[in-house]
């Protein structure tokens, strides 16, 4: 059992699960958006961890990593434009807690 | 497999784990961004192990080297502001404690059944040398996948000019008071038809 | 003559095409280029392109009078192109753009493009000083193409396209000066006003197809009698007394609806209103196309279509009584008017209904012969007015005032050519003897007292009576002619009096002068009551393009009648259109009748006319109108607003239309506004209210519900789900059974039901099997997922028995042979419908 660490595909997609859930939760609890905008970037890498595992396991083509390069070239699309939503939002409201960011309510 | 590659994987998997752990747990951003910095090395370290190299360089020039620091440059330019929190309680914490539970059980249940179901894991089969190497990705990138790929650098184009439309700071365009804006143009005279003939436009625009 | 007629052969003459051509050439160029070109330029091409269609149209009348010869009708024709198809459902009507000429509408070419040409040549002058010239000219090239395609066209349609372009041109050039308000809304009346009419023209076009199946002239004249056949135009309603309803001839629905759009396009009563205020356009205009042309398009139209109107004596009745009435209601209208553009087209008005009532009691030739007349006289008159307002513009530049009567007189002193071409005009309508109008108006009235329409239609019918006229018709519309006679002349010597003779009043304006209209009290008070003196140029004669045409029309009106002057026995008028009414004639009855007491009646009745209006406008100096005007100003004030005619329209008609308009607006703002529009709204902003408390606007709540979503996802992937697809073939009787894919699916079978698996877990995905007919299968479906969770399912499989109750018996013979069973196992019975294929049904799912 010691000696297949690492060597069987569940070993990664362990550990991908429970980056991305922590990646969820602390999207889910936290209230500064740039640590929610952090987990977003922990589930990414998550799931950019599980498709090269199981291009590893099934090599027949490259697929799983070739999606993977473009995940990495959308996250960095995304923390672009959302650091600037984000530096946008500070001007206005003085502060980086999504819940502040309610005025579309009742 | 041998025992330096057990060993490395291990660490690898507890450094981004622990990582991870730290981004989510921090109190202060600047913390949260060097976990993130580490989970990402350890994840780096991961695709190594998987034979992943050209990702793995990939991994740590764009995460490492421009998405983190984008982020550290953002705590660092908000300051303590980063992680003030403002008066009065929290709003929304029933959605977040309720969200965050759920996660943590569908997670749980998740894994408890992927694990289960297959009781005799199969072992990474023997691959080409090249496996995952500049050449081969590249290969594939610049054949089958060309055009996603100069899609790709359509999107960060679109994502550069978006991000500096709305981070651009508008100083100078303070909206007008009401009262001394122009009146709209008024193109009729005179009531169109029967039945707004009781209605007539108001002061400012007669 | 031999080359033209060589060229031409009489089934190709291409010459017609050309005539009809040019005129349009000449509108483009003038229209699109006219501004750029210069006046010089459009006066050349507008003049030139009318000349040179009048010289082909004369060849052609020459080509037709060649080949005339006795009774024989000559037709010259050109066949264009096929236009369009018409699937009646009976049959199919190529209606083919065509051009005919026969001695109808050769003779009526010749006095369009002839008095047309003469109008341009006056228009050259009379325009001068407009800045829309060009546009003018373009305008009457356009008119006259338009009134060739209406009288060459060979069939109702291509007649249509002709009878709604005059329709255009006359409405463009009616509000050619559009900067008044006044001008836009004449021509706007003149337009609105002939819909109308159009629509009986075009009602007339579908009864036609229905009843004769064909469009053009031949080939209704050839199916005429289906027009006999009795329609249903009322449903039976037995409490009214009308146990079958009312039933009329077709022919008499046609002749409705043609002469309905002949009384819009002729201002006939009751359609009669827009002519008077079309006096709003340019003079040269009133006189080409309200006075000459045009208007006379109604008539034509019967004369051309006499074949179908014959046949129904009501239609003729209807026609001739319209006329009479028509010819006498202006005439009244026209005493009292003194605009003398009013007076003069309450006068065509009233010509006009002399003209139909010569075509209603059958006599199409003097009819079509006062068209020609009336043309002469009328267009010289119209031009003639133009002149004298020419002249009045020296001193008063004011477009009412200078056509006011009241601001002239004596002006034969200034105008001498214009007052002799006047006075012949003047001659010819007041029926002066041996003038054209004397013989033609004599000859009109006289066949209405001595002719009518065969009441029994012995022509077509074989017998049956149809309905007939009343004994008396003959002796009143004789009367109403006569009376409309003596009245004419009074009136127009009033006309000429006024303008010419006395002194000249335009040296003193009048003051307060307005439309009679909105006036209080009598205008001959104020009449009296001289404005301050006015100095200023005197009235000039015009130059000669202006009194050439004049003249050339004057010396018309005059010897024009000799061409068909009964009393001299000359008759090559009525011989020449013989053959075009021949068909006609044979509907109608004469009484043989003495000439001589016809005559002395009518020099009578010019006589009394014209004496009456010298003793009180020229002897006692209008005295006695005026003593008559106080003595019943009610009723004097009632004729000179037209008998308000138009206020009464403006009550009920457009009244009812604005009514309409009113409820329409009343049930957009209550009913679709209302219930349509706030109900929805309602429901839409109660869905709103409801749904904004889950927008919180915190992500995090949102995402919450995202995660729940994802594990009711999740939830879905987790649980097996044994459905499947079902491929049937009732007649076949094949049937498959296809499980459907999940992740790492594994699926076991039972086909017999009985409740052991056929095998274990396996990839077998589908099962195959026959059924007889009335058959029931039930097969068993287990599948297991990747978690080890397994879902069942019981699938019941039925093949229903053929249903053979609609078929075909032969077919069902065809089938015994394959056995007692039914239908044949392999392939389709030969009644099969096709919906019986292969046919995939879906399966549920739990």
């Amino acid at each position: 059992m010691f000696q297949s660490l690492g060597t069987v595909v569940e070993h990664y997609v362990l550990i991908a699960g429970v980056i991305f859930t922590l990646g969820a939760i602390g999207f889910l609890v936290r209230r500064n958006v740039l640590v929610q905008l952090m987990s977003i970037e922990l589930m990414l890498n998550a799931v950019n961890l599980a498709l090269v595992a199981f291009n590893r396991a099934y090599p027949g083509n490259m697929t799983g990593q070739i999606f993977a390069f473009f995940i990495i070239a959308v996250a960095a699309a995304e923390a672009a434009v959302g650091l600037a939503i984000v530096l946008a939002f500070y001007r206005l409201k003085g502060t980086v807690m999504s819940d502040e960011g309610d005025q579309l309510k009742l | 497999m041998t025992l330096v590659g057990n060993i490395f994987f291990v660490l690898m998997a507890a450094v981004s784990l622990l990582g991870a752990i730290g981004t989510v747990a921090s109190r202060n951003p600047i913390r949260s961004a060097v976990g993130l910095l580490v989970t990402i090395i350890g994840i780096a370290g991961l695709f190594l192990e998987l034979k992943a190299e050209f990702m793995a360089a990939i991994q740590l020039i764009v995460y490492a080297g421009a998405v983190v620091v984008l982020f550290v440059f953002v705590v660092m330019l908000l300051g303590p502001d980063a992680s003030k929190v403002p008066e009065g309680p929290p709003k929304g914490w029933a959605a977040r404690a309720l969200g965050g539970a759920a996660m943590a059980v569908f997670a749980g249940i998740a894994s408890y059944l992927v694990l289960d179901s297959r009781p005799a894991p199969v072992p990474f089969p023997v691959v080409h040398a090249d496996h995952g190497s500049v050449e081969l990705v590249g290969r594939e990138l610049f054949t089958k996948q060309l055009v996603p790929f100069e899609l790709t650098t359509a999107l960060l184009i679109v994502a550069v000019i978006g991000a500096i439309a709305v981070a651009r700071a508008h100083v100078e365009k303070k909206t007008k008071a009401r009262d001394e804006r122009p009146a709209p143009q008024r193109f009729f005279v005179g009531p169109l038809h029967p039945r707004d003939a009781g209605h007539p436009l108001p002061k400012e625009h007669a | 003559m031999q080359a033209l007629t060589s060229l031409f052969p009489p089934n190709d003459v291409t010459l017609l095409a050309f005539i009809v051509l040019l005129p349009l050439v000449g509108a483009f160029i003038n229209g699109v280029f006219g501004k750029r070109l210069g006046r010089e330029a459009v006066t050349l091409m507008g003049l030139s392109v009318i000349g040179v269609a009048f010289l082909m149209s004369l060849g052609c009348f020459l080509m037709l009078h060649e080949q005339q010869t006795g009774e024989q009708a000559a037709r010259l024709v050109w066949k264009g192109w096929d236009w369009f198809t018409l699937d009646t459902g009976f049959s199919r009507v190529v209606l083919t753009v065509g051009f005919s000429l026969d001695a109808l509408n050769g003779t009526m070419a010749l006095v369009v493009t002839g008095v047309g040409f003469l109008i341009h040549l006056y228009s050259w002058k009379y325009m001068e000083e407009d800045p829309g010239y060009y546009r003018f000219f373009a305008y009457l090239n356009l008119f006259i193409f338009s009134m060739l395609v209406l009288i060459f066209g060979d069939s109702l349609p291509v007649l249509f396209v002709g009878w709604e372009g005059v329709g255009l041109c006359s409405y463009l050039l009616i509000g050619f000066w559009f900067d008044g308000e006044q001008n836009a809304s004449a021509g706007m009346k003149a337009f609105i006003t002939n819909r109308i009419g159009d629509f009986g023209l075009l009602v007339a076009m579908g009864l036609l197809l229905l009843s004769t199946g064909s469009l053009d002239w031949s080939g209704i004249e050839a199916n005429r009698q289906h027009l006999l056949d009795g329609m249903q135009i009322f449903p039976n309603l037995g409490w009214l007394g009308l146990p079958n309803g009312i039933m009329v001839s077709r022919a008499t629905l046609v002749g409705l609806a043609l002469f309905l759009g002949c009384a819009g396009k002729s201002a006939q009563l009751p359609l009669y209103v827009w002519l008077p205020d079309a006096m709003a356009g340019p003079t040269p205009v009133s006189a080409l196309i309200h006075a000459a042309t045009m208007v006379t398009a109604g008539v034509y139209l019967v004369c051309r279509l006499s074949f179908v109107f014959v046949m129904s004596p009501f239609v003729m009745f209807v026609v001739a009584v319209i006329g009479a009435a028509t010819a006498l209601f202006a005439a009244t209208i026209a005493f009292a008017q003194t605009d003398i553009k009013k007076v003069l087209a309450y006068s065509t008005v009233s010509q006009l209904g002399y003209m139909f009532l010569g075509v209603g009691v059958g006599a199409f030739t003097a009819g079509f012969f006062h068209v020609i007349t009336h043309a002469f006289f009328k267009a010289c008159l119209f031009l003639g007015a133009g002149s004298v307002i020419h002249a009045m513009h020296a001193r008063i530049h004011d477009n009412d005032q200078s056509q006011d009567m009241r601001n002239m007189g004596g002006l034969r002193r200034y105008l001498p050519y214009t007052f002799v071409t006047f006075l012949a005009a003047w001659a010819a309508i007041v029926g002066f003897p041996l003038t054209s109008g004397f013989f033609s108006k004599d000859a009109i009235l006289l066949e209405a007292f001595s002719s009518h329409i065969a009441t029994e239609g012995r022509v077509i019918t074989g017998g049956e009576t149809l309905w007939e006229w009343p004994q008396a018709t003959g002796t009143v519309l004789y009367a109403i002619g006569l009376l409309t006679a003596v009245m004419t002349a009074f009136y127009m010597t009033r006309l000429l009096i006024g303008i010419f003779y006395g002194d000249f009043r335009g040296w003193k304006i009048v003051q307060k002068w307005k439309e009679p209209k909105h006036e209080h009290g009598d205008h001959h008070h104020e009449h009296e009551e001289p404005g301050p003196s006015m100095k200023g140029p005197e009235p000039h004669e015009s130059p000669w393009q202006m009194w050439v045409p004049l003249a050339i029309l004057a010396a018309l009106s005059l010897v024009a009648g000799f061409l068909n002057a009964h009393l001299l026995q000359i008759h090559w008028f009525d011989e020449w259109l013989e053959p075009v009414f021949k068909t006609a004639r044979t509907a109608v009855e004469h009484k043989e009748v003495a000439e001589a007491p016809f005559l002395v009646f009518a020099v009578t009745a010019f006589a009394v006319g014209v004496g009456v209006a010298y003793w009180v406008y020229q002897v006692k100096k209008g005295e006695p109108a005026r003593a008559f005007a106080e003595g019943s100003p009610g009723f004097y004030k009632l004729v000179r607003d037209k008998w308000r005619v138009d206020e009464f329209y403006e009550e009920t008609f457009i009244g009812g239309v604005d009514l309409l308009a009113v409820m329409a607006v009343w049930v957009d703002k209550w009913i679709v506004d209302g219930i349509v529009a706030r109900l929805t709204a309602f429901f839409t902003s109660l869905a709103g209210t409801v749904l904004r408390y889950t927008q919180t606007g915190r992500v995090q709540a949102y995402a919450f519900t995202m995660v729940l979503g994802m594990g009711g996802v999740g939830w879905f992937f987790f649980l097996p789900h044994a459905a499947y697809r079902r491929t049937r073939d009732d007649l076949g009787g094949k049937y498959t059974l296809t499980a459907m894919p999940g992740a790492s699916y594994q699926y076991r079978w039972d086909e017999n039901a009985d409740g052991k698996w056929d095998g274990g877990f396996g990839n077998k995905t589908q099962v195959a099997f026959n059924l007889d007919p009335d058959q029931t299968k039930k097969v068993r479906l287990q599948v297991r997922n990747a978690f080890g969770l397994t879902a069942t399912r019981d699938i019941v499989v039925h093949r229903p028995k053929p249903d053979l109750s609609g078929a075909d018996p032969e077919a069902l013979k065809l089938l015994e042979p394959t056995g007692a069973k039914g239908a044949p196992r392999n392939g389709q019975a030969p009644n099969a419908p096709k919906g019986a294929a292969p046919a995939p049904a879906r399966g549920g799912q739990p």
